[in-house]
């Protein structure tokens, strides 16, 4: 039958068929492409923060990192936290905020991350409206028993490439190695996060903010229980992310450390004691203030030794 | 032998049809127990969950008070208390610490106003009903609205996998990239009242978490990653099913607590290696 006219009619049929199906169905195909690209893009512009693939920033694209605080005042309940703060953050600037314990330092950060309400004044901050703004909490807020690789835990810094919904982009496994690379944690990417020391853990958050690239990082006491080696290897990553344009606010508690490495400094006591260049901020008379302003004996250094 | 064995395991479902639909109802419960099951646990809000299923009772019992046994008015009356309490109660999700007491406070009140309504109208059998479910009496339109949950469930969390997963582990990173934090917890929620519901004729409203926590937890013992988790929970909860509908067939005892205890021995079984297999390789790999 194969090479009767009977076969090659219902060989032409059958293309004939072929071709009109897929007159049909190519068509829809389109149309079923063009939804699904227009309900990813309803999608990431409702719920995943209005991914725009155009904004992916270099460097030079940078300049959004300043934040003015207005007459800030924040409170829990009765008691007030911060009092009538003002001020600027410059852009691509790195600041301290140190001040004696119950001066409010975390609870400027959170106000700055826009995470606790202000009970009078403002904080206006570009990064933050664009969620390009990275805030790591003292004690981070995540599951550690959660079953995930460390390498996927850095992976998720870039999270506003790819969404709810979008595949990774191709090269995101080798930013993921360069980023592990980066905080020496080379050797624990294929680690789940549950097995990691407090140490490295503080480590793997740097490299999942080295994906987030944030215009502004918040960090709240960051070196608090890592050893002397890992502090610096963190400070001279802070150090090159300042150099890129990142704006980089920090609570630290070791002033040594702010006075070598931090050029602004904000001393905080409920409301400012001094901002502004470090070496003139942390003079021994600013500090005696602000012990004073919270009603503390004068005189010694405040600090976690205090 | 293996006659008598293939005999003794389908038998029961060959000579009747309530064991079948029986069967395939808890099977397809099972399927979207497993992934919602794994979630809550992974979320550490399977208390949330347990109070959920108490939430569901007093619209259950107000859906038998107009309507005695209807699935439509059973359903509804559910799904609307579940969505209301969910609304409600878990709306900030501050500290589960302090959430706790208003937590049990609302799973007391409502079990026991559920309770009430019931017994305005029905008898001790239908309050038994409605705590501990039956089934064996689950119907063709309760199995459909069972079909429908489950294939809604399975394609809302295929679809939203990713933000649901990492909304469970890391809330405050999700919202600062913009990952709308709070939809997908809404949605979540939604979920889990819906398959409370849906458990609701099978198991009743003591039982429903059950089966959705059970081989969740069992499952957890064995894997580490979340999608294995999700199958190997699906799969327990069958073996559970099959298992509890057999006892309950040969022992003459209710079928609805057999599965759960089914579930729940295999929990145990799992928590004996498990333990050892959660930490194996911090020893070898530092070496």
């Amino acid at each position: 039958m194969a090479n009767s006219p009977e076969g090659a009619r219902w060989r032409r049929s059958f293309s004939n068929m072929v071709s009109v199906g897929s007159a049909v169905i190519a068509p829809l195909r389109r149309e079923l492409a063009a939804l699904r690209l227009h309900a990813q893009a309803a999608f990431a512009r409702h719920f995943d923060g209005g991914y725009d693939p155009s904004a992916v920033n270099g460097p030079g694209q940078r300049g959004e990192g300043g934040i003015e605080v207005r007459n800030l005042s924040v409170g829990y309940g009765e008691q007030l936290a911060l009092e009538g703060v003002t001020g600027d953050f410059a852009p691509s600037s790195m600041s301290a905020v140190v001040g004696p314990n119950g001066a409010g330092k975390s609870t400027l950060l959170k106000a700055l991350a826009g995470i606790v309400r202000p009970m009078a004044g403002q904080v206006t901050c570009a990064a933050l409206a664009r969620h390009r703004l990275a805030y790591l909490p003292q004690q981070a807020e995540l599951d550690r028993s959660f079953p995930i690789t460390l390498g996927e835990f850095v992976a998720l810094g870039d999270w506003r490439n790819f969404g709810s919904l979008r595949k990774p982009r191709r090269r995101l496994a080798v930013s993921v190695h360069e980023a592990v690379a980066t905080v020496g944690l080379e050797a624990f990417i294929n680690r789940q996060i549950a097995e990691l020391s407090v140490g490295q853990f503080q480590r793997a958050l740097f490299a999942r903010l080295v994906l987030q690239d944030a215009d502004v990082i918040l960090l709240d006491e960051p070196f608090a229980s890592l050893d002397e080696s890992t502090t610096d290897e963190l400070l001279s990553l802070l150090q090159r992310w300042r150099e890129g344009g990142q704006t980089i606010i920090a609570v630290l508690h070791d002033l040594d450390r702010v006075r070598l490495h931090f050029p602004s400094t904000l001393l905080l006591a409920r409301s400012p004691i001094a901002w502004g260049d470090t070496s003139l901020s942390l003079s021994a008379d600013n500090l005696a203030r602000a012990r004073m302003a919270l009603g503390l004996p004068a005189g010694g250094r405040f600090g976690r030794a205090a | 032998m293996s006659g008598q064995l293939l005999g003794f395991l389908i038998g029961p479902f060959e000579a009747f049809g309530f064991m079948r639909v029986a069967l395939v109802a808890s099977f397809a419960l099972a399927l979207a127990n497993g992934p919602v099951g794994t979630l809550l646990l992974m979320r550490r809000e399977s208390l949330s969950g347990y109070v959920l299923s108490h939430a569901v009772m007093p619209g259950a019992a107000l859906g038998f008070l107009y309507a005695g046994y209807s699935l439509a008015a059973l359903s509804l009356g559910g799904l609307l208390t579940g969505l209301a309490v969910a609304g409600l109660a878990f709306k900030p999700r501050s500290s589960p610490q302090r959430q706790d007491v208003s937590l049990i406070a609302f799973y007391l009140v409502s079990l026991s106003f559920g309770i009430l309504i019931v017994a305005v109208r029905g008898s001790q059998a239908d309050l038994m009903h409605v705590l501990f479910g039956t089934v064996l009496a689950v119907d063709v339109n309760a199995l459909l609205l069972i079909a429908a949950i489950t294939s809604i469930t399975l394609l809302v969390i295929a679809a939203l996998y990713r933000p649901l997963a990492i909304e469970a582990f890391d809330p405050a990173f999700l919202r600062a990239v913009g990952g709308g934090g709070g939809v997908f917890r809404t949605i979540f929620i939604t979920l889990v009242v819906l398959n409370l519901v849906a458990s609701f004729q099978a198991f009743g409203t003591l039982l429903a978490i059950g089966p959705m926590l059970l081989p969740a937890a069992a499952a957890r013992c064995w894997t580490q990653k979340v999608w294995p988790m999700m199958a190997l929970a699906t799969v327990i909860g069958m073996a559970a099913a099959l298992a509890g509908l057999l006892v309950s067939y040969y022992a003459n005892l209710p079928s609805g607590p057999a599965i759960v205890m089914g579930a729940g021995l295999i929990y145990g079984i799992s928590l004996l290696p498990g333990r050892r297999r959660l930490q194996p390789r911090t020893f070898e790999e530092q070496r």
